[in-house]
């Protein structure tokens, strides 16, 4: 184990060590394609606010709120962002947010936002795709053997029937034939 | 405060049940759903963890007592434990004042001057008086160590209260743990307490507390959020949370009687530039309450006339906006509300990029003459060598009747003044001696004649 060289192969934010993969041959992977670079902000075009209300702070109030409200001025765009309660983190969350909606304004389709929406949507769909699939031919492999079940089950114990479909069926034409039994 | 309107409450309980009552605290009801999400992430955190050590928890009682208690005003910080102070997750316990955001823009902008200095010293000393739970120098070591790997901070916070104290080491052996840079120290001491009154207090004053702890005399930086809120405005102008549930301690100096409401709300101040003279600070930083109230720090602290200058930050002192320096030579940076006083000398001023600075021997010599040794002047004139520690020998001849104790007491001093100078001689050799302070013993007349006492708690 010592031997062969450890790869991580994760992006560098997953640092935990719970994430690390561990490749068995030393080809790097294919790095993903790459996403168009993320515009600049100029801090001379934001304008950005603390939203609280006015009056006295300091000692005199305990806020929980630390929402942020970012202007850039060229476009006009406006973004609130108050999810945490870090003042911080809503800063920075708030420039991710305008950079893509710069960005979306700018590149339209081309957008980082948009391809991996894009991708996203591309993975779900083959995934539903890949789930039909599988289930059909499982019910078709279900549907025979069940047939096959059925027509014994009916062979056997309710001779009047000679086409029963589905378990289903049988289930409830027997559940039928108890109650009749019982009264 | 008017009555959330029907409408809005049934609004509320349409999107969940548990919001009309945080209406309450909140009064706005997006506010009131980030209080509520943090409330369920918490109650989750606590259920992991009471899963991980093989304990149950019923998740729906627990939010419902949380809810209740929030909506009874308690501040969402000491439910949750914890409060974000710039990129610090400072943790909160009740009868400790609850780190403030403004504090926190303050600290990071005094930082944010202090780092683009050409030369710092090796050791920065800082010292903070009324820490509380020790957000303040927490946030500046965490500020100054991302931004520079050159300097070694000393950290010394300064409280009354035990319950800040014990929460304060917490803090710190918490940031600690996560970046093992520099010293921490926590001393127990009372501010204002004037070191010459008779104590019967358990606290002592400063600087008996900072000698008696073996504790450098002499810090760079002074910074301080101290109580400064008069009572009335304690009654007037603090929310209903604030005055239910932070202690007043950290709100409101003590009183003291024949002292005006607002000469009660300044009470800190005098005392803390006192101590900046004292320890010899070349950055002070004071929070404030509001703009009244910095202008009268701020001309306090220009009449101690030791400082190169003096600024007045408002709560975003980030933004660039300076006001033409008013009376005194005093700008006005920022935007909001008035919320600290900065004050340098010396060496201070080249930190923090200022132009005005004084050369080092008038810097020296204007710090002396605060003490009122030296008459105000020409140095050349003062005698020959002003820069002599000197010591208050009772200038005027004693009066027959008091002469055996003014005597006696003035032996004490002058062999006082023996050790102080040998241990002034001793400072570069790091030998330091404990022996009491100069002013540690004093006599007093008795029935059977004179008694020796010592000037301790």
């Amino acid at each position: 184990m010592s031997i062969l060289p450890r790869l991580r192969l994760l992006p560098s934010h997953a640092s935990t060590p719970f994430n690390i993969l561990r490749a068995f041959t030393t080809t790097p992977p294919l790095p993903a394609k790459s996403l168009p670079p993320r515009p600049t902000l100029h801090d001379a075009d934001l304008i950005e606010k603390f939203l609280h209300g006015s009056g006295p702070g300091g000692q005199k109030i305990n806020k929980t709120s630390s929402a942020v409200q970012l202007k850039h001025i060229p476009t006009g765009i406006v973004v609130k962002y108050q999810d945490t309660r870090s003042r911080t983190v809503n800063r920075k969350m708030a420039r991710k947010i305008l950079q893509e909606k710069i960005e979306e304004m700018e590149l339209g389709e081309g957008a980082r936002t948009r391809i991996k929406q894009r991708e996203v949507s591309g993975k779900k769909r083959s995934a539903e795709k890949k789930r039909r699939r599988k289930y059909r031919k499982l019910g078709e492999v279900e549907g025979e053997r069940e047939r096959e079940e059925g027509i014994e089950y009916g062979g056997g114990e309710l001779d009047g029937i000679n086409e029963v479909e589905g378990a289903k069926e049988v289930e409830s034409v027997g559940d039928g034939a108890k109650k009749e039994g019982e009264k | 405060m008017p009555r959330i309107g029907n409408s809005l409450l049934r609004k509320a309980h349409a999107l969940d049940p548990f919001l009309p009552a945080l209406l309450a605290p909140c009064r706005d009801i997006h506010a009131a759903q980030n209080e509520l999400r943090w409330l369920r992430q918490h109650v989750d955190r606590v259920a992991k963890a009471r899963r991980a050590r093989g304990d149950t928890l019923a998740k729906g009682s627990l939010l419902r007592q949380l809810v209740s208690e929030r909506a009874s005003g308690k501040p969402l910080q000491y439910i949750l434990g914890t409060e974000y102070f710039g990129d610090l997750e400072i943790r909160c316990r009740s009868g400790v004042l609850i780190p403030r955001q403004d504090t926190a823009a303050s600290v990071t902008n005094l930082v944010r001057l202090l780092r683009d200095a050409q030369k710092l010293p090796p050791e920065l000393r800082l010292l903070d008086l009324c820490t509380g739970t020790g957000c303040v120098p927490l946030l500046f070591r965490h500020e100054l160590y991302t931004a520079r790997d050159d300097v070694d901070l000393h950290i010394l916070g300064v409280d009354v209260s035990p319950k800040a104290l014990k929460l304060a080491h917490y803090n710190m052996q918490r940031a600690h743990r996560s970046m093992p840079r520099g010293k921490m120290r926590l001393i127990r001491a009372d501010v204002v307490l004037n070191p010459f009154a008779d104590q019967d207090g358990d606290a002592l004053p400063l600087k008996v507390a900072l000698n008696h702890s073996g504790l450098p005399p002499f810090w760079d930086i002074l910074v301080s959020n101290p109580p400064y809120i008069s009572p009335s405005n304690y009654w007037t102008t603090t929310t209903r949370s604030v005055r239910g549930y932070e202690p007043k301690l950290a709100l409101v100096p003590p009183s003291i009687a024949s002292q005006s409401d607002t000469e009660q709300g300044d009470l800190f101040y005098p005392r803390l530039l006192e101590i900046a003279r004292d320890v010899e600070a070349k950055i002070v930083l004071l929070e404030v309450a509001d703009l009244d109230q910095a202008q009268r720090v701020a001309q306090r602290a220009h009449n101690l006339s030791i400082f190169d200058g003096i600024e007045i930050w408002r709560e975003r002192p980030d933004i660039n906006t300076q006001a033409p320096a008013g009376v005194d030579n005093v700008s006005i940076i920022g935007e909001g509300n008035a919320r600290s006083v900065l004050c340098w000398r010396g060496a201070g001023a080249a930190w923090l990029g200022k132009a005005t600075a004084s050369a080092g021997r008038d810097d020296a010599l204007r710090l002396f003459r605060s003490y009122g040794h030296l008459p105000h002047g020409d140095a050349s004139q003062a005698g020959t060598s002003p820069m002599e520690p000197q010591f208050d020998w009772p200038t005027t001849p004693p009066s027959e009747q008091d002469l055996p104790m003014a005597f006696h007491n003035a032996r004490i001093a002058r062999r006082s003044r023996d050790r102080f100078r040998e241990r002034l001689s001793r400072r570069g050799t790091g030998l330091w001696t404990d022996h009491p302070y100069p002013e540690d013993y004093y006599f007093i007349r008795t029935s059977f004649g004179l008694q020796k006492r010592r000037r301790k708690p």
